[in-house]
């Protein structure tokens, strides 16, 4: 699957496994993550922690070969100083404040100490944490540890970020600020994988998923490729129109429309077509025919909530 | 009426949590949102009578909750946010306990309780231990064990934090058929606002212990008149030219077009421009604010 | 119709009011109790001083009536010194002794058996709720802390009853029937109340007390530990402060009588002379025991060194509440008189105030109180 400003990628997994003991955490997978931000999805046990754990280090891959910019990253300490990796445990020096926990994570990457102090400040202003960086973390909400979690992942502004259910906990102010602050990194061509379960947030950010199951890969790529490449669910698509009937006499006269349904309480029709490039095009002309003004036209399936549901529920 | 607060004021110490609130709530799916320390946990404990208040009155499903908490207790199922379980037992002895805590006899309560076990859709695994359940299916007990004395009022405090979206998905069924089809109230409390828009009918909005915004959804989230939301298969920016040199405003948002349409024309306008442009409108709605701007902007109001 | 509805269904049941809501928890806290196969050969085990109470009554019911089939064993117990030939001369008479010291035995067997059983269950009780957050479960529903507290009181009174107070009254029954003698029940039925009422004081005491302490952390193995402690670090603690303090004093009695002693007599040089100064010196050896032994007791009378003991101060109420001390005094009766001294010291505990350690025990149950009413309403943990 080809995308728009393809580069070379920054992640790469080359068949890669991970078993515990018996247990498959990872089966054989091969997948590149590029520059900008990517999904990375699945059920629960799908292999995403340990994808993560494999991509940053943390875990030996116990066949394959993991690169990140192209270098190996177990036992190579000198690649952390362009990784961040936002985790998604909640574990914290209680009595450290704010300030101290991000300026001793600068520090750690290698910030010399001006640098570091100036990169917590600026830091910290970003993900909204100055009023509160001299408070003791005991007793910070989980909206503000989430935020310093973030702070500890982006202060040496690495070029590949690792983010895991970053949004757990916060409240849609925070979500919001923090969303903003993750599409920023991915206009910046950084490469900043997010890891999450709420499927809305994940399509708000990007288009481009990774999606495992099982330990293995499902799907990659952008989600409405990917969805027109799902053959046995047809694609659903509504259509709103005053004369909805005479509508649906009229698609059904079309050899690629499979089904309609029709809406009454709505005024419109539901087509389910295996073609939709095909019936997208007709559409135009089809709505400038007489009294076939369509008024609304939307696809209720061709979210990555659907495409999670069909690829992961198959 | 679900319930009713008048003037309530609670502090713990320097902080206020509720400030003067005033608010009634309707009967049907509630959505409660708010920021972090608005007093939502604060609202829902005076709820439950577990916190006393120092000002103001309330009544909950018509009883006061400052002397009638036992009876209120009776009538409200309450699934809290945190992990919590009763140690050491099988799924339906769980929940047969939880159903006698309220004052159901035994039998009564193992009746019901499988009941209710089946409804959630817990079949075999209720009578495995319940330590060995995963996060969604502990969710799903915690919800059979409100629901088991069929209470008029379920109180769900963040209830889909960190499920994956199976079962995020079951759940929100589960507590859309509770509240459109068995005529059950919900107050649902939570941060993920498609989940309070899949669930709820109204909501009701605090910040900073005081009231910010009420009402029904669909009314909140106005209507854009003449604009639309257009997304295209391929590159807008010609499109978007076309558009403007006719008199429309059209933005670029996301991935989607932002388009105003003069007085006087209507959306053919812009299926008129596509079979100019051989353009394929892949969606076209009308312009609808989203929960999520109601909220900011009742937040940035305040 | 002929479709029925799968999906949820109302009830309209009925829901009973909160006094009994404390049955519940204690229902729930026996059979999880239960579980445990420790717990259960313990328990089993605590019941067989039960068998030996009931065995002992039933066996001086037939001495009473002077039966045959007891002959043998009455002979055994007068010939092995545990029975007086006076006391089966006469049963009735010291009947109602007979009967506090077998309770008394049986008692005491089952304060240890009890402190036991405690330690396998009481732990658990509120830690594990702590532990796995059951708490807002519980308080977000129809029902007062006071219910909750009951409610895991009740399992410890449940088993601890099962226990003490159960054996207590079926083996009062029982020694009823083997007499055959209903006057029994007019001498005797104080010992019952007394039993049970120290069977309740036991309940309530050790009860509160492992509650407490379950209620202060998550861990119940350090609430194990601390209650462990309690009962036999208090125990040796006391016992060796005891100790000292005895030694103290009769140290310092034998430095008095050397000090007293007049000046060395010249060595004796015949036998008689060494006979005699031998008879001499055992009277006044004898003499100087009888003296010390005398202030030992005097001073345990106000002796506040028991009271460190936790068991101990149960024991000593329980003393109280069975007024065994007495018993043993009517029992030495039969003594000769030389030695009922001797035999009073021995069997009878040390004499200190009994409302001494009634005060000590109220106190930890005042503590315990409070530290449960602030543990259990922490809202935090509801967070």
């Amino acid at each position: 699957m080809t995308r728009t400003g393809d580069m070379a990628p920054i992640v790469d997994f080359h068949e890669v496994s991970k078993w515990y003991g018996n247990v498959i955490g990872i089966n054989k997978l091969t997948v590149r993550v590029p520059a900008g931000v990517t999904g990375l999805l699945g059920p629960n046990g799908a292999g995403k922690s340990t994808f993560l754990q494999l991509a940053t280090g943390q875990l030996y891959a116990s066949q394959g070969k993991v690169r990140v910019l192209g270098q190996r990253v177990w036992n190579n300490s000198g690649i952390n100083r362009e990784i961040g990796l936002c985790p998604e445990q909640d574990a914290f020096y209680e009595w450290m404040t704010g300030w101290d926990f991000v300026y001793t994570s600068a520090r750690l990457a290698g910030l010399s100490r001006w640098a570091a102090r100036d990169a917590t400040e600026r830091t910290l202003e970003a993900v909204g944490m100055t009023q509160y960086q001299g408070r003791a973390i005991r007793g910070y909400s989980k909206g503000m540890r989430q935020r310093t979690k973030l702070a500890q992942a982006l202060v040496h502004d690495p070029r590949v970020l690792f983010l895991d259910e970053p949004l757990t906990g916060t409240d849609p102010l925070a979500r919001h600020d923090l969303m903003t602050i993750i599409q920023r990194l991915g206009n910046e061509r950084k490469s900043v994988v997010v890891s999450s379960h709420v499927l809305h947030e994940v399509q708000t950010l990007t288009p481009n998923i990774i999606l495992l199951n099982h330990g293995r890969l499902v799907a990659e790529g952008n989600v409405r490729d990917i969805r027109d490449l799902i053959d046995k669910h047809p694609h659903q698509i509504v259509l709103i129109c005053e004369e909805y009937r005479k509508l649906a006499a009229r698609v059904l006269s079309w050899p690629d429309v499979e089904g309609v349904r029709v809406l009454s309480q709505q005024k419109g029709i539901m087509v389910e077509t295996h073609k939709p490039d095909a019936f997208y095009g007709r559409l135009p002309e089809l709505s400038l025919e007489d009294g076939m003004a369509i008024k609304e036209v939307y696809s209720e399936d061709d979210s990555l909530e659907s495409v999670f549901k069909y690829l992961v529920n198959a | 009426m679900l319930f009713q607060f008048e003037g309530v004021t609670k502090t713990y110490g320097p902080v206020v949590a509720l400030d003067n609130l005033s608010v009634t709530a309707p009967a049907g799916a509630i959505g409660l949102l708010g920021p972090n320390g608005s007093g939502k946990t604060t609202l829902i404990r005076s709820l439950l009578g577990l916190t006393r208040v120092d000002r103001g009155s309330g009544h909950v499903l018509g009883m006061d909750f400052r002397r009638r908490q036992l009876d209120i207790r009776r009538a409200v199922g309450f699934v809290p946010e945190d992990e919590c379980l009763f140690p050491h037992v099988v799924g339906v002895e769980f929940v047969t306990y939880a159903g006698e805590l309220v004052g159901m006899s035994t039998k009564d309560a193992m009746q019901r309780s499988h009941e209710v076990l089946d409804y959630v859709g817990l079949g075999e695994a209720r009578y495995r231990k319940v330590e060995s359940y995963s996060s969604g299916m502990k969710q799903r007990l915690k919800l059979a064990s409100a629901i088991v004395h069929d209470p008029q009022l379920l109180i769900m405090d963040e209830p889909t934090n960190g499920m994956d979206p199976r079962g995020r998905e079951d759940l929100l069924e589960l507590a859309r058929d509770l509240t459109h089809n068995k005529g059950m109230s919900l107050l649902f409390s939570s941060h993920l606002l498609p989940d309070v828009e899949t669930v709820c009918d109204e909501v009701i909005v605090l910040g900073r212990g005081k009231l910010l915004t009420e009402g029904n959804i669909q009314e909140l989230k106005q209507l854009h008149n003449r604009s639309f939301e257009v997304r295209l298969k391929a590159d807008t920016g010609s499109f978007a030219e076309r558009l403007k040199a006719l008199g429309c405003g059209a933005e670029l948002r996301d991935e989607s077009l932002v388009v105003q349409i003069p007085e006087g024309r209507t959306q053919q306008l812009l299926w008129e421009v596509a079979a100019q442009e051989r353009a394929q409108i892949r969606n076209l709605r009308p312009q609808r604010s989203t929960l999520e701007e109601v909220f900011l902007k009742a937040v940035e109001q305040a | 119709m002929p479709i029925f509805d799968q999906g949820y269904q109302h009830w309209k049941g009925q829901l009973s009011g909160h006094a009994w809501r404390w049955l519940a928890i204690t229902r729930h806290g026996v059979r999880i109790g239960m579980q445990g196969r420790v717990f259960r050969a313990v328990l089993l085990v605590s019941l067989l001083p039960a068998m030996a109470l009931a065995t002992a009554l039933c066996i001086w019911g037939l001495v009473e009536r002077r039966s045959d089939l007891v002959s043998t064993i009455v002979q055994f117990l007068v010939s092995a010194q545990i029975l007086s030939p006076g006391i089966v001369d006469d049963p009735r008479h010291y009947r109602l002794e007979i009967w506090t010291l077998c309770y008394n035995f049986f008692l005491s067997c089952e304060l240890t058996l009890s402190m036991i059983l405690i330690l396998l269950v009481g732990p658990n009780l509120i830690s594990q709720d702590l532990r796995f957050n059951a708490l807002p479960l519980y308080l977000s529903r129809p029902l007062r802390r006071i219910d909750y507290l009951a409610g895991k009181l009740g399992v410890i009174a449940a088993f601890l009853g099962l226990a003490i107070i159960v054996p207590c009254l079926l083996s009062y029954g029982l020694g009823l029937l083997f007499s055959l003698d209903f006057s029994i029940v007019k001498d005797t039925y104080r010992l019952l109340l007394a039993s049970v009422a120290y069977g309740v004081v036991i309940i309530l005491s050790a009860g509160m007390l492992i509650l407490a302490l379950s209620s202060l952390t998550r861990n119940s193995r350090w609430v194990a530990l601390f209650f462990l402690g309690i009962w036999i670090v208090s125990n040796i603690a006391s016992g060796l402060l005891e100790l000292a303090d005895r030694e103290q004093r009769r140290i310092a009695f034998n430095r008095e009588m050397t000090a007293a002693t007049p000046q060395k007599t010249p060595a004796p040089k015949t036998r008689e002379e060494r006979r005699r100064r031998m008879e001499v010196m055992n009277a006044a050896q004898a003499e100087r025991l009888e003296k010390l032994e005398a202030q030992q007791t005097e001073a345990s009378k106000s002796d506040w060194r028991p009271l460190v003991s936790y068991t101990g101060n149960l024991s000593r109420v329980g003393r109280q509440l069975l007024r065994t001390d007495a018993c043993w005094e009517k029992l030495s009766e039969v003594q000769p008189l030389a030695l009922r001294k001797r035999f009073l010291a021995t069997w009878t505990g040390p004499q200190y105030p009994w409302y001494w350690s009634a005060g000590v025990l109220s106190g930890l149950f005042v503590l315990s109180a409070v530290i449960l009413s602030f543990s259990v309403r922490s809202l935090d943990r509801l967070r």
